[in-house]
């Protein structure tokens, strides 16, 4: 569904992208991950259509992003919503603008108003609700032309467990229904949620990609051992193992074993910090 | 996907989804709007019996004209802030990642300004005519005449637009370049009664043009009226042009 390859966007002396390469698939969610200055929303506002990249080439359904803006549904960062208008009246411009209309219109509003639970506060104002229901409205937005590629930036900012629980349950289905899917995040469970890939972006190109389990093979847990008057802890890979050759080599009587398997987060904190 | 639609019909119904949005907008903030209408008003109503005093011809044209094209240029804050606000918002990127055509979205925000700038200026002419006793001899060409001058000021709008970075500096702007343009073109007292300099300079200010316009429309003029019609134009088309080469960039972007 979208596959983009050696991006390169520059603003001035900053290089924003830098040979960033992603392909996602047709009900893949791709959980885009990195610091800020990573190239995550560069990334996005190219794939969109709302930049142009120096170099590279990205593509949506084999479709130039403008020639593809009917397939994508968009939530940036910052809300972006017309303060003065209401949640209908914001779904019906963009739905109509997005060639919905009458019926169509209609129904597209009620699944997403049942999906993302926006019915308590569909006609009132967007500049009257809080944070965590703007998030809900904007999503909504994005979601309601049923696109088959969604971007999704920082979508559950701010926002309460209830309300994070139905966006995820309506994305899960979404990409069960085929849509490709790239999530950016700075909060990783959301990702393992959502089971999705992972993209781990760092200088404006993408260092790792895979499964988290394929990603996180590669990082060491921890066999810790509390023998009473001392606690030793002791990083592996293949945490069976070190724990049973621990155990191998202690005589005295045992107070408690652990074995602590590597999170996304733990994975996160090793390929951003690095040099 | 639920698409249905020819593109012709498609772009229509874009355009018609995107004016009524800003038609929605205007009505939900029409303090501006209101104003321009109730200011000339007060200033027909107030500068009356001067004017009668201080010009042969009775001095309503000038009255009714001058309140007119000065509450307008001030008016020229609507269509700033109409796309101003499309970038404070952030909502403008929201409309450029949708089908939506460049064009598409610029006739959309277009559209309605141009319609309350027309209406606040036939509510001022139809006052002046209805209490201050306007005589309108050419009522097609000062219709002409009407639309010329809105396009004028809808241009210079969004060129200002482009040049400012917030809703102040858009405020500033607009009321300086207002009262500038409208008093050097004669809008608050006949050229007659100002200052030699001033009326040596008057032609440098649009509102000179759409003074001279507008009075040849309401006396029916043709001749009178399409010459400055024709420097308004002319104005309109350089701001325009301006205005596109700003956006150029957005614009190159929405075409990648």
């Amino acid at each position: 569904m979208l596959e983009a390859t050696g991006l390169v966007k520059r603003y001035g002396q900053v290089t924003a992208l830098d040979g960033f390469t992603l392909s996602v698939a047709p009900g893949e969610i791709t959980g885009l991950v990195g610091h800020n200055g990573a190239g995550k929303t560069t990334f996005t506002r190219i794939v969109a259509g709302l930049a142009a990249a120096d170099a590279g080439h990205v593509t949506i359904a084999g479709l130039a992003p403008r020639r593809a803006a009917r397939l994508i549904g968009v939530a940036p960062q910052e809300i972006s919503l017309y303060p003065a208008v209401t949640v209908r009246e914001s779904l019906r411009l963009f739905g109509g603008l997005h060639g919905l209309r009458r019926k169509p219109l209609a129904a597209a509003i009620a699944e997403v108003t049942d999906a993302l639970c926006l019915g308590g506060f569909l006609d009132q104002r967007i500049a009257s609700l809080s944070g965590g229901q703007q998030r809900r409205a904007q999503a909504a937005v994005a979601l309601l032309h049923r696109p088959p590629l969604l971007l999704l930036d920082e979508p559950t900012a701010g926002v309460d467990p209830d309300t994070r629980r139905a966006l995820l349950a309506a994305l899960r289905q979404r990409a069960a229904d085929g849509a490709a899917i790239v999530y950016t995040t700075h909060y990783l469970p959301e990702l393992a949620d959502l089971q999705a890939t992972l993209a781990l972006a760092r200088g404006g190109k993408v260092i790792a990609r895979g499964t988290a389990q394929q990603l996180l093979s590669g990082l060491p847990g921890q066999v810790t051992v509390d023998l009473g008057d001392e606690v030793l802890t002791v990083p592996a890979t293949d945490t069976a193992a070190a724990l049973a050759q621990l155990l191998a080599t202690i005589s005295k009587p045992l107070r408690g074993v652990s074995v602590t398997e590597p999170s996304l987060d733990d994975l996160y904190q090793a390929v951003t910090s690095a040099a | 996907m639920l698409h249905d639609g020819s593109i012709l019909s498609t772009t229509a119904l874009r355009v018609a989804a995107l004016t009524r949005h800003n038609l929605l907008l205007r009505r939900r903030d029409p303090a501006n709007l209101i104003t321009y209408m109730i200011m000339p008003m007060i200033l027909i109503w107030l500068t009356k019996p001067l004017l009668t005093r201080l010009m042969p011809d009775g001095g309503t044209a000038q009255n009714v004209i001058g309140s007119l094209v000065f509450s307008s240029t001030l008016s020229l804050q609507i269509a700033g802030m109409s796309l101003l606000s499309e970038r404070t918002w952030r909502t403008w990127d929201m409309l450029r990642a949708t089908p939506a055509t460049p064009t598409e979205l610029l006739i959309g925000k277009a559209v309605p300004v141009l319609a309350m700038l027309l209406l606040q200026q036939a509510v001022v002419i139809g006052y002046g005519a209805g209490a201050a006793g306007l005589s309108i001899a050419g009522p097609f060409l000062l219709l002409l005449a009407l639309l010329v001058w809105s396009v004028t000021l809808l241009v210079a709008g969004s060129l200002l637009a482009t040049l400012v970075r917030s809703h102040s500096q858009l405020a500033v702007l607009t009321d300086i370049g207002a009262i500038v343009v409208a008093t050097l073109g004669g809008a608050l007292l006949p050229l007659t009664m100002m200052p030699a300099i001033a009326r040596h300079l008057a032609p440098a200010s649009p509102g000179y043009w759409a003074i001279a316009m507008l009075k040849a429309a309401v006396r029916g003029d043709a001749a009178g009226t399409l010459g400055p019609a024709a420097i308004l134009a002319a104005i309109a088309m350089v701001a325009g042009t301006t205005a596109c080469l700003r956006l150029r960039r957005g614009l190159a972007q929405l075409r990648s």
